[in-house]
């Protein structure tokens, strides 16, 4: 079964991508194409399989808690597409945020 | 419609605590949770990975890693052997990556538990009740976003926000209860002592004012009905309250609204029934935030960035090493080393710094010969009594009233000596509290700290013990007062004081200071009396 255009148009929206309708069109049978192919990993027998959590091997790459140094503001208000300096202008929202 | 004939609250918390590393989570820039650098200047403690500028990378910080695994120590978490972190996608301005970095399904901390003595709605400890248990489900890393602004500066009206990245990327742990409370009094009880406790392993802080702990109750209510059956309503999750006072007030609200929507709607708790409210401090209620219906749609997944951690045996037990002893601890061990009652002990580890200051008082105390139960409970009685009423008058903590341990422990001999009467020793404790003085330690400054009994005598405390006069002193008020003194040896013991008094006044007029209960004891003496009880 392939993604409607609707729910492609949801994970679009979710992932602020704008995207024509040809191409919600034609992103439905692609995502599910990958969907499908998870299916078929989910098959294999994993018992005893650590779950891998990075690509790498490596772990613990830790810094000690030394401060380095810092940006100067200019630099940032510099780079702004607007700004109050010494803040950076944004579009008006609403309250404290979405998860932090 | 049943009526509703009991109301039960249920409520779980979400604690957001910013860890006082000097840099942030994941890069080396200055962070404003630390004392050093806070207050910095709004967007100057920012760098190319708080920025998210192109090719950046985060690198962890093991101080925060470290800290957090104190916390769940100290909260009886599990430490996972293996950890790893994950992005939480979070378009909004005040985090500019487009995600926030967080931990979902492996977090450092898991499994923990805590007991929270019973309190009262004062926050005093009620002896002998039992004590609630919460259990923590985890506690885990994350980075703090930035700050919006949505007025200028000073307050003035503007139609678009404004952003300061100085707290992104700030380590923040995120400490997660269990739906354990039944009442407002444990919630508060159980913040308060976690914000004790961080502030005793050193992790924040705790300046509420200033955003190092927030708290987000999650509250529901289950109403047992007059038909024999029971509806629990929907739960509502209030966000970041920075006050005590805010937590209540949420919780109280929630629990009387809560019956009262349910008689209006009859919505129950479910799919999709969860509201997200603020809280309004002027008006002391909760309010429905807005909020985009995607805005719980975070879509984790592993961040390819950053590698995972492993924590053996050896580095786990070289942080726990490092705990210092916990406040319900050094609770349990003043009342039996110094036999306190659980009130006053709980009164004494309320705040680290009155803690540390009545410990200080009490070495100092034992440094001078004093044998440590007399020690204890002399310094308690100064802190708690002297101190307090103090420190409620100028609305500071104990703590910063400018007196030391070593000057406490000093008034304590005094008067141990007889050479301070209790109101000279209260006096003196108030004169050693006055703005103005050489600070703690300014001998080493070269500046010389005044001698408390110097001090003592230039102010006319000190005692003079002058046996003859207090022999003839004593002599003239009971000749003065012979019904008195009748209904003394008659065994009205508590018509001594009025002799007592009658004594200290006389020695007054004649500039003298006397002990009362030296005076009272002399006094029982002649009129061959045991000492009255007192």
């Amino acid at each position: 079964m392939s993604l409607s255009p609707d729910q492609v148009r949801r994970i679009a929206t979710l992932a602020r991508l704008a995207i024509t309708d040809g191409q919600a069109a034609a992103y439905g049978p692609q995502i599910s194409a990958i969907l499908a192919h998870m299916d078929t990993l989910r098959t294999l027998n994993l018992d005893g399989v650590e779950p891998l959590t990075h690509i790498s091997e490596a772990t613990n790459r830790l810094d000690p808690d030394l401060p380095g140094p810092s940006l100067p503001p200019a630099a940032l208000i510099a780079m702004a597409p607007d700004a109050m300096p010494p803040f950076v202008k944004v579009p008006k929202v609403l309250g404290d945020g979405g998860g932090a | 419609m049943p009526r509703i004939q009991s109301v039960q609250l249920k409520v779980g918390l979400e604690v957001h605590v910013e860890l006082a590393t000097r840099t942030k989570m994941f890069s080396r820039c200055p962070s404003p949770a630390h004392p050093e650098f806070d207050g910095a200047e709004p967007n100057s403690l920012i760098d190319p990975v708080v920025l998210a500028l192109p090719g950046a990378l985060p690198v962890m910080n093991r101080a925060a890693i470290e800290m957090a695994m104190m916390v769940g120590l100290a909260l009886n978490c599990s430490i996972a052997e293996r950890t790893k972190w994950d992005r939480k996608s979070y378009f909004y301005p005040d985090l500019p990556k487009g995600y926030q970095i967080s931990q979902y399904d492996l977090p450092l901390c898991f499994d923990g538990a805590v007991d929270v003595p019973a309190t009262d709605d004062k926050g005093f400890i009620i002896p002998d009740a039992e004590p609630a248990r919460i259990g923590i489900i985890r506690a885990h890393l994350e980075e703090d976003a930035g700050k919006l602004l949505h007025e200028a500066p000073g307050g003035g009206a503007i139609d678009f926000s404004i952003v300061d990245w100085n707290r992104a990327g700030t380590p923040l742990l995120e400490i997660v209860t269990q739906p354990d409370f039944t009442h407002a009094d444990q919630v508060l009880s159980f913040a308060r002592m976690l914000r004790n406790i961080c502030r005793f392993l050193g992790v924040t802080e705790g300046i509420m004012q200033k955003g190092h702990i927030r708290f987000e109750p999650n509250i529901n209510t289950i109403l047992t009905l007059d038909d024999g059956r029971t509806a629990t309503t929907p739960i509502t999750e209030v966000k970041n309250l920075n006050s005590f006072k805010a937590l209540r007030g949420a919780i109280e609200h929630e629990l009387r609204e809560q019956p009262r929507r349910w008689l209006g709607d009859g919505r129950e708790m479910g799919a999709g029934q969860k509201r997200t409210m603020g809280w309004d401090d002027a008006r002391q209620q909760t309010s429905i935030q807005r909020e985009k219906e995607d805005a719980h749609d975070y879509r984790y997944f592993p961040d390819p960035d950053l590698l995972p951690v492993v924590i053996s045996r050896a580095w786990r037990d070289e942080v726990a090493a490092r705990l210092p002893e916990l406040p319900l601890a050094r609770q349990k061990r003043y009342m039996e080393m110094y036999a306190l009652a659980a009130k006053e002990a709980a009164a004494l580890v309320e705040e680290r710094d009155v803690c540390l200051l009545c410990e200080a008082a009490i070495d100092a105390m034992q440094r001078r010969g004093m044998d440590a139960p007399r020690a204890g409970r002399a310094a308690a009685n100064f802190i708690l009594q002297s101190g307090a009423k103090r420190a409620n008058e100028r609305d500071v903590l104990i703590s910063d009233l400018g007196i030391t341990g070593d000057e406490i422990a000093q008034i304590a001999l005094l008067r141990e000596e007889g050479k301070l009467s209790a109101a000279g020793a209260d006096e003196l404790f108030g004169i050693l509290c006055e703005p103005g003085r050489p600070p703690a330690g300014a001998a080493t400054l070269g500046v010389p700290e005044r001698d408390v009994e110097t001090l003592a005598g230039d102010r006319g405390l000190l005692i003079i013990r002058d046996d003859a006069a207090l022999d003839r002193w004593c002599d003239e008020v009971i000749a003065k007062n012979d019904k008195v003194a009748a209904d003394v040896r008659a065994g009205k013991a508590a018509a001594i004081g009025r002799l007592v008094g009658e004594v200290v006044k006389l020695a007054a007029a004649q500039g003298q200071r006397v002990d009362a209960k030296v005076v009272r004891d002399e006094l029982a003496k002649k009129l061959g009396v045991s000492e009255p009880r007192r």
